[in-house]
Protein backbone atom coordinates (compact mmCIF):
# COMPACT_ATOMS: atom_id res chain seq x y z
CA UNK A 1 0.00 0.00 0.00
CA UNK A 2 2.72 2.34 0.89
CA UNK A 3 4.64 1.31 -1.97
CA UNK A 4 1.21 2.28 -4.18
CA UNK A 5 0.86 5.31 -2.86
CA UNK A 6 4.78 6.63 -3.45
CA UNK A 7 3.62 5.61 -7.21
CA UNK A 8 0.87 7.42 -7.25
CA UNK A 9 2.63 10.39 -5.72
CA UNK A 10 5.30 10.18 -8.01
CA UNK A 11 3.10 10.11 -11.19
CA UNK A 12 0.82 12.65 -10.01
CA UNK A 13 4.06 14.95 -9.32
CA UNK A 14 5.44 14.10 -12.68
CA UNK A 15 2.11 15.03 -14.07
CA UNK A 16 2.13 18.60 -12.39
CA UNK A 17 5.64 19.15 -12.96
CA UNK A 18 5.50 18.50 -16.60
CA UNK A 19 3.89 21.76 -18.06
CA UNK A 20 6.44 24.65 -17.46
CA UNK A 21 6.77 28.23 -19.22
CA UNK A 22 7.90 26.62 -22.67
CA UNK A 23 4.78 24.53 -23.06
CA UNK A 24 2.64 27.16 -22.19
CA UNK A 25 3.81 29.53 -24.35
CA UNK A 26 4.54 27.06 -27.29
CA UNK A 27 1.32 25.26 -27.12
CA UNK A 28 -1.12 28.46 -26.43
CA UNK A 29 0.99 30.47 -29.15
CA UNK A 30 0.26 27.11 -31.82
CA UNK A 31 -3.05 27.00 -30.80
CA UNK A 32 -4.30 30.31 -31.82
CA UNK A 33 -2.17 30.73 -34.91
CA UNK A 34 -2.42 27.35 -36.25
CA UNK A 35 -5.73 25.33 -34.53
CA UNK A 36 -5.08 21.49 -33.80
CA UNK A 37 -2.71 21.07 -36.89
CA UNK A 38 0.60 20.54 -34.76
CA UNK A 39 -0.84 18.73 -31.78
CA UNK A 40 0.93 15.76 -33.45
CA UNK A 41 4.27 17.35 -32.85
CA UNK A 42 3.14 17.43 -28.86
CA UNK A 43 2.78 13.63 -29.33
CA UNK A 44 5.97 12.85 -30.60
CA UNK A 45 7.50 15.17 -28.20
CA UNK A 46 6.17 13.59 -25.27
CA UNK A 47 7.31 9.68 -27.08
CA UNK A 48 10.47 11.35 -27.16
CA UNK A 49 10.74 12.55 -23.56
CA UNK A 50 9.80 9.69 -22.09
CA UNK A 51 11.83 7.33 -24.08
CA UNK A 52 15.00 9.50 -23.55
CA UNK A 53 13.57 9.96 -19.46
CA UNK A 54 13.13 6.42 -19.31
CA UNK A 55 16.62 5.90 -20.58
CA UNK A 56 18.19 8.65 -17.64
CA UNK A 57 16.23 7.45 -15.02
CA UNK A 58 17.75 3.19 -15.83
CA UNK A 59 21.01 4.68 -15.90
CA UNK A 60 20.92 6.29 -12.75
CA UNK A 61 19.17 3.56 -10.88
CA UNK A 62 21.45 1.34 -11.90
CA UNK A 63 25.06 2.83 -12.10
CA UNK A 64 24.24 5.32 -9.23
CA UNK A 65 25.57 8.45 -11.13
CA UNK A 66 23.55 11.08 -13.50
CA UNK A 67 23.78 11.29 -16.92
CA UNK A 68 26.14 14.56 -17.13
CA UNK A 69 28.91 12.57 -14.82
CA UNK A 70 28.66 9.83 -17.39
CA UNK A 71 28.89 12.07 -20.43
CA UNK A 72 32.45 13.34 -20.07
CA UNK A 73 33.66 9.81 -19.11
CA UNK A 74 31.89 8.13 -21.80
CA UNK A 75 32.43 11.01 -24.53
CA UNK A 76 35.75 12.82 -23.35
CA UNK A 77 36.86 15.91 -21.43
CA UNK A 78 36.66 17.95 -25.25
CA UNK A 79 33.25 16.81 -26.21
CA UNK A 80 31.92 16.90 -22.87
CA UNK A 81 32.59 20.58 -22.57
CA UNK A 82 31.22 21.57 -25.63
CA UNK A 83 27.47 19.58 -24.25
CA UNK A 84 28.62 21.30 -20.73
CA UNK A 85 28.70 24.74 -22.53
CA UNK A 86 25.35 24.44 -24.93
CA UNK A 87 23.25 22.88 -22.01
CA UNK A 88 24.67 25.43 -18.82
CA UNK A 89 23.76 28.31 -21.49
CA UNK A 90 20.44 27.03 -22.56
CA UNK A 91 19.63 25.60 -18.55
CA UNK A 92 20.19 29.97 -17.72
CA UNK A 93 17.70 31.09 -20.65
CA UNK A 94 15.44 28.89 -19.59
CA UNK A 95 15.66 29.61 -15.76
CA UNK A 96 15.28 33.22 -16.94
CA UNK A 97 11.82 32.52 -18.65
CA UNK A 98 10.65 30.53 -15.80
CA UNK A 99 11.35 33.37 -13.51
CA UNK A 100 9.93 35.84 -15.53
CA UNK A 101 6.97 33.50 -15.49
CA UNK A 102 6.92 33.11 -12.32
CA UNK A 103 6.84 37.10 -11.91
CA UNK A 104 4.01 37.90 -14.96
CA UNK A 105 1.49 34.95 -13.08
CA UNK A 106 2.23 37.54 -9.58
CA UNK A 107 1.60 40.17 -11.97
CA UNK A 108 -2.13 38.54 -13.38
CA UNK A 109 -3.01 37.98 -9.69
CA UNK A 110 -2.02 41.48 -7.90
CA UNK A 111 -2.02 43.98 -10.90
CA UNK A 112 1.48 44.68 -9.74
CA UNK A 113 3.93 45.18 -12.65
CA UNK A 114 5.85 41.53 -12.86
CA UNK A 115 9.69 43.76 -12.51
CA UNK A 116 9.26 44.05 -9.12
CA UNK A 117 8.64 40.43 -8.62
CA UNK A 118 11.67 39.55 -10.16
CA UNK A 119 13.86 39.83 -7.67
CA UNK A 120 11.43 38.45 -4.68
CA UNK A 121 10.56 35.31 -6.73
CA UNK A 122 14.41 34.90 -6.97
CA UNK A 123 15.59 35.17 -3.97
CA UNK A 124 12.60 32.80 -2.80
CA UNK A 125 13.80 30.32 -5.08
CA UNK A 126 17.36 30.40 -3.59
CA UNK A 127 15.95 30.09 -0.42
CA UNK A 128 13.94 26.96 -1.38
CA UNK A 129 16.93 25.37 -3.18
CA UNK A 130 19.46 26.12 0.09
CA UNK A 131 16.62 24.99 2.97
CA UNK A 132 13.65 22.68 1.62
CA UNK A 133 14.63 19.00 1.00
CA UNK A 134 14.75 17.82 -2.12
CA UNK A 135 11.66 15.81 -1.87
CA UNK A 136 9.68 18.17 -0.48
CA UNK A 137 10.49 20.45 -2.85
CA UNK A 138 9.66 17.97 -5.51
CA UNK A 139 6.68 17.31 -4.52
CA UNK A 140 4.67 20.74 -3.04
CA UNK A 141 5.41 22.83 -6.47
CA UNK A 142 4.80 19.33 -8.54
CA UNK A 143 1.19 18.98 -6.97
CA UNK A 144 0.60 22.34 -6.86
CA UNK A 145 1.00 22.61 -10.80
CA UNK A 146 -1.73 20.14 -11.10
CA UNK A 147 -3.70 23.12 -10.42
CA UNK A 148 -3.29 23.68 -14.45
CA UNK A 149 -5.61 20.50 -15.01
CA UNK A 150 -8.06 23.87 -14.89
CA UNK A 151 -7.10 24.29 -18.31
CA UNK A 152 -8.99 20.90 -19.66
CA UNK A 153 -12.08 21.55 -17.87
CA UNK A 154 -12.13 25.21 -19.20
CA UNK A 155 -11.53 23.17 -22.57
CA UNK A 156 -14.95 21.03 -21.61
CA UNK A 157 -16.48 24.20 -20.43
CA UNK A 158 -16.22 26.50 -23.38
CA UNK A 159 -17.81 23.60 -25.33
CA UNK A 160 -15.78 23.15 -28.58
CA UNK A 161 -16.77 21.58 -31.95
CA UNK A 162 -15.09 18.42 -31.43
CA UNK A 163 -15.68 17.59 -35.42
CA UNK A 164 -13.65 20.89 -36.12
CA UNK A 165 -11.01 20.98 -33.52
CA UNK A 166 -10.87 17.12 -35.20
CA UNK A 167 -10.81 18.07 -38.51
CA UNK A 168 -7.80 20.79 -37.74
CA UNK A 169 -5.70 17.75 -36.69
CA UNK A 170 -4.77 17.17 -40.24
CA UNK A 171 -5.30 20.41 -41.83
CA UNK A 172 -3.14 23.53 -41.10
CA UNK A 173 -4.34 27.10 -42.09
CA UNK A 174 -3.94 27.65 -45.52
CA UNK A 175 -2.31 31.17 -45.10
CA UNK A 176 0.53 29.89 -43.08
CA UNK A 177 3.49 29.26 -44.82
CA UNK A 178 5.33 25.95 -44.86
CA UNK A 179 8.68 27.30 -43.13
CA UNK A 180 6.46 28.92 -40.29
CA UNK A 181 4.52 25.75 -39.54
CA UNK A 182 8.11 24.13 -39.28
CA UNK A 183 9.30 26.74 -36.86
CA UNK A 184 6.87 26.68 -34.38
CA UNK A 185 6.83 22.87 -34.96
CA UNK A 186 10.32 22.79 -33.92
CA UNK A 187 9.92 25.48 -30.81
CA UNK A 188 6.71 22.89 -29.92
CA UNK A 189 8.79 20.00 -29.62
CA UNK A 190 11.89 21.96 -27.86
CA UNK A 191 9.11 22.41 -25.62
CA UNK A 192 8.17 19.29 -24.78
CA UNK A 193 11.96 17.73 -24.70
CA UNK A 194 13.44 20.29 -22.96
CA UNK A 195 16.82 19.25 -21.65
CA UNK A 196 17.15 20.29 -18.10
CA UNK A 197 14.12 17.60 -17.60
CA UNK A 198 16.60 14.68 -18.25
CA UNK A 199 19.40 16.22 -15.92
CA UNK A 200 16.67 17.00 -13.69
CA UNK A 201 15.51 13.38 -13.71
CA UNK A 202 18.54 11.73 -13.46
CA UNK A 203 20.58 13.61 -11.02
CA UNK A 204 17.15 13.59 -8.76
CA UNK A 205 17.04 10.00 -9.18
CA UNK A 206 20.41 9.88 -7.68
CA UNK A 207 19.19 12.26 -4.93
CA UNK A 208 16.81 10.01 -4.03
CA UNK A 209 18.99 6.98 -3.72
CA UNK A 210 17.25 5.09 -6.49
CA UNK A 211 18.48 1.56 -6.90
CA UNK A 212 17.42 -1.25 -9.41
CA UNK A 213 14.46 -1.38 -6.95
CA UNK A 214 13.36 1.87 -8.06
CA UNK A 215 12.93 1.23 -12.13
CA UNK A 216 9.12 0.33 -11.33
CA UNK A 217 8.46 3.85 -9.72
CA UNK A 218 10.86 5.62 -12.54
CA UNK A 219 8.90 3.92 -15.08
CA UNK A 220 5.83 4.73 -13.83
CA UNK A 221 6.40 8.39 -13.36
CA UNK A 222 7.63 8.58 -16.97
CA UNK A 223 4.80 6.36 -18.78
CA UNK A 224 1.96 7.59 -17.06
CA UNK A 225 3.03 10.92 -15.35
CA UNK A 226 4.42 12.88 -18.76
CA UNK A 227 1.93 11.49 -20.85
CA UNK A 228 -0.55 13.02 -18.84
CA UNK A 229 1.28 16.39 -18.93
CA UNK A 230 1.19 15.96 -22.71
CA UNK A 231 -2.50 15.91 -22.38
CA UNK A 232 -2.33 18.83 -20.79
CA UNK A 233 -0.56 20.76 -23.21
CA UNK A 234 -2.86 19.44 -25.67
CA UNK A 235 -5.50 20.93 -23.38
CA UNK A 236 -3.72 24.15 -23.36
CA UNK A 237 -3.41 24.26 -26.87
CA UNK A 238 -7.17 22.97 -27.55
CA UNK A 239 -8.29 26.21 -25.48
CA UNK A 240 -6.14 28.94 -27.70
CA UNK A 241 -7.43 27.24 -30.97
CA UNK A 242 -11.31 27.46 -29.65
CA UNK A 243 -11.03 30.81 -28.38
CA UNK A 244 -8.27 32.69 -30.67
CA UNK A 245 -8.06 30.61 -33.70
CA UNK A 246 -11.50 31.36 -35.31
CA UNK A 247 -10.87 35.30 -34.61
CA UNK A 248 -7.27 35.14 -36.10
CA UNK A 249 -5.82 36.72 -32.87
CA UNK A 250 -2.45 35.87 -32.24
CA UNK A 251 -1.29 35.86 -28.23
CA UNK A 252 1.86 37.37 -27.35
CA UNK A 253 1.72 37.60 -23.31
CA UNK A 254 0.87 35.39 -20.81
CA UNK A 255 -2.14 37.23 -19.84
CA UNK A 256 -3.45 36.70 -23.52
CA UNK A 257 -2.63 33.12 -23.14
CA UNK A 258 -4.70 32.20 -19.65
CA UNK A 259 -7.96 34.50 -21.09
CA UNK A 260 -9.70 30.78 -22.51
CA UNK A 261 -9.12 29.93 -18.84
CA UNK A 262 -11.32 32.66 -17.22
CA UNK A 263 -13.82 32.90 -20.09
CA UNK A 264 -14.24 29.35 -19.51
CA UNK A 265 -14.43 28.76 -15.84
CA UNK A 266 -14.94 32.42 -14.24
CA UNK A 267 -12.97 34.17 -12.11
CA UNK A 268 -11.94 30.81 -9.89
CA UNK A 269 -11.24 28.98 -12.62
CA UNK A 270 -9.06 31.98 -13.70
CA UNK A 271 -7.43 32.71 -10.17
CA UNK A 272 -6.72 28.46 -10.50
CA UNK A 273 -4.34 28.91 -13.25
CA UNK A 274 -3.21 31.59 -12.48
CA UNK A 275 -2.12 29.51 -9.52
CA UNK A 276 -1.25 26.45 -11.58
CA UNK A 277 1.35 28.91 -13.90
CA UNK A 278 2.98 30.13 -10.96
CA UNK A 279 3.10 26.77 -9.16
CA UNK A 280 4.45 24.86 -12.77
CA UNK A 281 6.79 28.43 -13.21
CA UNK A 282 8.32 28.47 -9.69
CA UNK A 283 8.92 24.70 -9.87
CA UNK A 284 10.53 24.87 -12.77
CA UNK A 285 13.08 27.65 -11.67
CA UNK A 286 14.38 25.11 -8.99
CA UNK A 287 14.79 22.45 -11.36
CA UNK A 288 16.62 24.60 -13.99
CA UNK A 289 18.62 26.57 -11.53
CA UNK A 290 19.63 23.16 -10.24
CA UNK A 291 20.26 21.63 -13.70
CA UNK A 292 22.67 24.31 -13.87
CA UNK A 293 24.22 23.39 -10.68
CA UNK A 294 24.28 19.61 -11.46
CA UNK A 295 25.47 19.86 -14.52
CA UNK A 296 28.73 21.71 -13.55
CA UNK A 297 29.55 20.18 -10.78
CA UNK A 298 28.95 16.95 -12.40
CA UNK A 299 31.40 17.30 -14.93
CA UNK A 300 33.81 18.58 -13.00
CA UNK A 301 33.82 16.00 -10.31
CA UNK A 302 32.91 18.07 -7.67
CA UNK A 303 30.52 17.12 -4.76
CA UNK A 304 26.90 17.92 -6.05
CA UNK A 305 23.37 17.83 -4.34
CA UNK A 306 20.70 18.53 -1.76
CA UNK A 307 21.47 15.86 0.30
CA UNK A 308 24.70 16.48 0.70
CA UNK A 309 25.52 19.41 3.35
CA UNK A 310 26.21 23.03 1.61
CA UNK A 311 29.60 23.60 3.44
CA UNK A 312 30.10 20.19 1.91
CA UNK A 313 29.22 21.46 -2.04
CA UNK A 314 30.05 24.96 -1.78
CA UNK A 315 30.80 25.09 -5.24
CA UNK A 316 27.24 23.60 -6.63
CA UNK A 317 25.32 25.69 -4.55
CA UNK A 318 27.61 29.20 -5.86
CA UNK A 319 27.08 28.08 -9.73
CA UNK A 320 23.21 27.56 -8.95
CA UNK A 321 23.69 30.67 -7.35
CA UNK A 322 25.13 32.48 -10.29
CA UNK A 323 22.94 31.33 -12.22
CA UNK A 324 20.05 32.50 -10.38
CA UNK A 325 21.92 36.13 -10.36
CA UNK A 326 22.74 36.22 -14.01
CA UNK A 327 18.96 34.68 -15.26
CA UNK A 328 17.21 37.41 -13.00
CA UNK A 329 19.59 40.31 -14.14
CA UNK A 330 18.46 39.03 -17.61
CA UNK A 331 14.77 39.47 -17.07
CA UNK A 332 15.56 42.80 -15.43
CA UNK A 333 16.80 44.04 -18.42
CA UNK A 334 13.10 44.62 -19.34
CA UNK A 335 13.36 41.84 -22.15
CA UNK A 336 10.08 40.30 -22.72
CA UNK A 337 10.31 36.97 -20.79
CA UNK A 338 7.58 35.28 -23.22
CA UNK A 339 10.36 36.41 -26.50
CA UNK A 340 12.98 34.59 -23.65
CA UNK A 341 11.13 31.75 -24.01
CA UNK A 342 10.33 31.97 -27.14
CA UNK A 343 14.45 31.88 -28.30
CA UNK A 344 15.02 29.27 -25.10
CA UNK A 345 12.75 27.05 -26.81
CA UNK A 346 14.57 27.14 -30.11
CA UNK A 347 18.12 27.12 -28.78
CA UNK A 348 16.96 24.00 -26.86
CA UNK A 349 15.56 22.02 -29.90
CA UNK A 350 18.94 23.08 -31.59
CA UNK A 351 20.78 21.68 -28.67
CA UNK A 352 18.22 18.27 -28.60
CA UNK A 353 21.66 16.12 -29.95
CA UNK A 354 24.06 16.85 -27.69
CA UNK A 355 22.16 16.36 -24.95
CA UNK A 356 20.21 13.08 -25.85
CA UNK A 357 22.87 11.44 -28.12
CA UNK A 358 25.32 10.38 -24.82
CA UNK A 359 22.02 8.92 -23.09
CA UNK A 360 21.44 6.79 -26.11
CA UNK A 361 24.72 5.76 -25.79
CA UNK A 362 25.21 5.32 -22.43
CA UNK A 363 22.14 3.10 -21.95
CA UNK A 364 23.77 0.93 -24.71
CA UNK A 365 26.50 0.33 -23.14
CA UNK A 366 26.69 -2.67 -21.33
CA UNK A 367 29.74 -1.86 -19.26
CA UNK A 368 27.66 0.33 -17.46
CA UNK A 369 24.24 -1.11 -17.73
CA UNK A 370 25.19 -4.39 -17.42
CA UNK A 371 21.61 -6.26 -17.83
CA UNK A 372 19.61 -3.33 -17.61
CA UNK A 373 21.16 -2.49 -21.33
CA UNK A 374 18.61 -0.74 -23.80
CA UNK A 375 16.69 -3.60 -26.02
CA UNK A 376 16.30 -3.70 -29.71
CA UNK A 377 12.98 -1.78 -29.09
CA UNK A 378 14.55 0.81 -27.29
CA UNK A 379 17.86 1.37 -29.61
CA UNK A 380 15.57 1.29 -32.68
CA UNK A 381 13.08 4.03 -31.64
CA UNK A 382 16.34 6.02 -29.58
CA UNK A 383 18.06 5.71 -32.91
CA UNK A 384 15.42 7.10 -35.11
CA UNK A 385 14.46 9.86 -32.96
CA UNK A 386 18.62 10.82 -33.09
CA UNK A 387 18.34 11.13 -36.82
CA UNK A 388 14.93 13.41 -36.03
CA UNK A 389 16.52 15.40 -33.52
CA UNK A 390 19.35 16.20 -35.90
CA UNK A 391 17.11 16.90 -38.63
CA UNK A 392 15.51 19.39 -35.94
CA UNK A 393 18.80 21.04 -34.53
CA UNK A 394 20.07 21.81 -38.14
CA UNK A 395 17.35 23.09 -39.31
CA UNK A 396 16.05 25.11 -36.01
CA UNK A 397 18.24 28.49 -36.63
CA UNK A 398 17.82 28.66 -40.17
CA UNK A 399 13.90 28.75 -39.74
CA UNK A 400 14.28 30.96 -37.04
CA UNK A 401 16.15 33.49 -39.34
CA UNK A 402 13.98 32.69 -42.51
CA UNK A 403 10.25 33.40 -40.57
CA UNK A 404 11.92 36.35 -38.37
CA UNK A 405 11.34 34.18 -35.25
CA UNK A 406 8.17 32.94 -36.59
CA UNK A 407 6.78 35.97 -37.73
CA UNK B 1 37.16 27.78 -30.54
CA UNK B 2 37.07 31.27 -28.45
CA UNK B 3 33.51 32.05 -26.56
CA UNK B 4 33.23 35.46 -28.31
CA UNK B 5 33.66 33.80 -32.11
CA UNK B 6 30.29 31.47 -30.21
CA UNK B 7 28.39 34.31 -28.68
CA UNK B 8 28.47 36.64 -31.58
CA UNK B 9 26.35 34.70 -33.92
CA UNK B 10 23.78 34.06 -31.38
CA UNK B 11 24.05 37.58 -30.57
CA UNK B 12 23.55 38.78 -34.72
CA UNK B 13 20.75 36.10 -35.39
CA UNK B 14 19.10 38.15 -31.97
CA UNK B 15 19.37 41.11 -33.00
CA UNK B 16 18.32 40.21 -37.18
CA UNK B 17 15.23 38.34 -36.20
CA UNK B 18 14.14 41.21 -34.16
CA UNK B 19 14.79 44.16 -36.56
CA UNK B 20 12.20 46.05 -38.48
CA UNK B 21 13.42 46.42 -41.97
CA UNK B 22 13.06 49.02 -44.19
CA UNK B 23 10.91 49.64 -46.67
CA UNK B 24 12.48 49.16 -49.76
CA UNK B 25 9.31 50.25 -52.49
CA UNK B 26 5.33 50.82 -52.76
CA UNK B 27 4.50 46.89 -52.61
CA UNK B 28 6.85 46.12 -49.56
CA UNK B 29 5.58 49.30 -47.57
CA UNK B 30 2.07 48.15 -48.29
CA UNK B 31 2.87 44.49 -47.02
CA UNK B 32 4.41 46.02 -43.79
CA UNK B 33 1.49 48.06 -43.33
CA UNK B 34 -0.89 45.25 -43.35
CA UNK B 35 1.46 42.99 -40.86
CA UNK B 36 1.15 45.83 -38.91
CA UNK B 37 -2.80 46.12 -39.22
CA UNK B 38 -3.09 42.04 -38.72
CA UNK B 39 -1.14 42.60 -34.92
CA UNK B 40 -3.80 45.69 -34.15
CA UNK B 41 -6.68 43.79 -35.15
CA UNK B 42 -5.40 40.82 -33.13
CA UNK B 43 -4.88 42.53 -29.75
CA UNK B 44 -8.28 44.32 -30.79
CA UNK B 45 -9.86 40.94 -30.62
CA UNK B 46 -8.21 39.91 -27.28
CA UNK B 47 -9.25 42.90 -25.74
CA UNK B 48 -13.25 42.27 -26.77
CA UNK B 49 -12.90 39.00 -26.07
CA UNK B 50 -12.15 40.49 -22.27
CA UNK B 51 -14.56 42.50 -22.52
CA UNK B 52 -17.30 40.42 -23.80
CA UNK B 53 -16.76 38.43 -20.60
CA UNK B 54 -15.49 40.90 -18.05
CA UNK B 55 -18.11 39.74 -15.48
CA UNK B 56 -16.08 36.31 -15.16
CA UNK B 57 -12.65 37.88 -14.94
CA UNK B 58 -11.15 39.61 -12.12
CA UNK B 59 -9.97 43.40 -12.31
CA UNK B 60 -6.27 42.92 -11.65
CA UNK B 61 -6.33 40.60 -14.72
CA UNK B 62 -8.31 43.08 -16.80
CA UNK B 63 -5.97 45.77 -15.80
CA UNK B 64 -2.79 43.72 -16.36
CA UNK B 65 -4.23 42.36 -20.21
CA UNK B 66 -5.27 46.22 -20.83
CA UNK B 67 -2.01 47.63 -20.10
CA UNK B 68 -0.50 44.87 -22.11
CA UNK B 69 -2.84 45.40 -25.00
CA UNK B 70 -2.39 49.57 -24.68
CA UNK B 71 1.18 48.80 -25.10
CA UNK B 72 1.31 46.46 -27.93
CA UNK B 73 -0.54 48.92 -29.60
CA UNK B 74 1.47 51.71 -28.73
CA UNK B 75 4.83 49.27 -30.20
CA UNK B 76 2.60 48.62 -33.53
CA UNK B 77 2.37 52.56 -34.15
CA UNK B 78 5.52 53.33 -33.32
CA UNK B 79 7.43 50.30 -35.14
CA UNK B 80 5.14 51.02 -37.96
CA UNK B 81 5.48 55.29 -37.71
CA UNK B 82 8.86 54.24 -37.95
CA UNK B 83 9.68 53.02 -41.34
CA UNK B 84 10.06 55.99 -43.86
CA UNK B 85 7.09 56.03 -46.65
CA UNK B 86 8.96 55.32 -49.83
CA UNK B 87 6.52 57.45 -52.20
CA UNK B 88 3.39 60.10 -51.51
CA UNK B 89 1.51 57.30 -52.11
CA UNK B 90 2.64 55.39 -49.43
CA UNK B 91 2.08 58.81 -47.54
CA UNK B 92 -1.86 58.38 -47.32
CA UNK B 93 -1.68 54.45 -46.73
CA UNK B 94 1.01 55.50 -43.65
CA UNK B 95 -1.85 57.98 -42.96
CA UNK B 96 -4.84 55.52 -42.73
CA UNK B 97 -2.91 52.75 -41.12
CA UNK B 98 -1.99 55.01 -38.32
CA UNK B 99 -5.12 56.61 -37.95
CA UNK B 100 -6.68 53.33 -37.40
CA UNK B 101 -4.23 51.99 -34.39
CA UNK B 102 -4.50 55.32 -33.10
CA UNK B 103 -8.31 54.89 -32.40
CA UNK B 104 -7.60 51.39 -31.47
CA UNK B 105 -4.92 52.55 -28.82
CA UNK B 106 -7.95 55.76 -27.80
CA UNK B 107 -10.53 52.66 -27.27
CA UNK B 108 -8.33 50.39 -25.17
CA UNK B 109 -6.71 53.13 -22.83
CA UNK B 110 -10.46 54.48 -21.92
CA UNK B 111 -11.28 51.01 -21.34
CA UNK B 112 -7.97 50.85 -18.99
CA UNK B 113 -8.85 53.97 -17.14
CA UNK B 114 -12.53 52.57 -16.66
CA UNK B 115 -11.36 49.67 -15.30
CA UNK B 116 -9.19 51.12 -13.07
CA UNK B 117 -11.78 53.22 -11.48
CA UNK B 118 -15.62 51.74 -11.05
CA UNK B 119 -15.23 48.80 -13.94
CA UNK B 120 -16.25 49.43 -17.57
CA UNK B 121 -19.43 51.59 -18.23
CA UNK B 122 -21.31 49.77 -20.81
CA UNK B 123 -19.35 46.95 -22.34
CA UNK B 124 -21.88 46.32 -24.92
CA UNK B 125 -21.41 48.97 -26.22
CA UNK B 126 -17.15 48.56 -26.07
CA UNK B 127 -17.52 45.52 -27.31
CA UNK B 128 -19.37 46.98 -31.19
CA UNK B 129 -16.93 49.78 -30.91
CA UNK B 130 -13.76 47.16 -30.81
CA UNK B 131 -15.31 45.30 -33.51
CA UNK B 132 -15.98 48.36 -35.74
CA UNK B 133 -12.24 48.99 -35.64
CA UNK B 134 -11.27 45.48 -35.63
CA UNK B 135 -13.27 45.33 -38.89
CA UNK B 136 -11.77 47.99 -40.33
CA UNK B 137 -7.98 46.75 -39.45
CA UNK B 138 -8.88 43.49 -41.00
CA UNK B 139 -10.04 45.08 -44.42
CA UNK B 140 -7.00 47.10 -44.65
CA UNK B 141 -4.90 44.29 -43.67
CA UNK B 142 -6.53 42.49 -47.18
CA UNK B 143 -6.40 45.07 -49.31
CA UNK B 144 -2.74 45.57 -49.19
CA UNK B 145 -1.70 42.16 -48.94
Amino acid sequence: MKKLFAVTLGILTAFGGFVDIGDLVANSLVGARFGMSLAWVVVVGVIGICLFAEMSGRIAAVSGRPVFDLVRERMGPRAGLVNLGASFFINVLTLAAEIGGASLALELATGINYLLWVPGVALVAWLVMWRVKFETMERVFGLAGLALVAFAVALWQLGPDWHELGRQLTQPPADEGAPTYWYYAIALLGGAMTPYEVFFFSSGGVEEKWTRKDLVTSRANVFIGFPLGGFLSLAIAGCAAVVFFPVKAEVDTLGQMLLPAGIGLGQLGLAAVIFGVFAATFGATLETALSSGYTISQYFGWQWGKLVRPRDAARFHAVVLAGVIVATALILTTIDPIMVTEYSLIFSAAALPLTYLPVLMIANDPDYMGDQVNGRFSNTLGTTYMILLLVVAAAAVPLMIATKAGQ
Amino acid sequence: MRVSSCVAPILAVLLLSGCTSPAWDDHDYGLKAAQSAESAASSLEIVRLAVRHEDRLTTSYLKTLFTEAVKDLGGVNSQFGGVQPPSPSADEVRGRLLDLTGEAEDQVTSLLIQVRRDGIEDPEAAVKDLEGVAAKLRAFEEAHQ
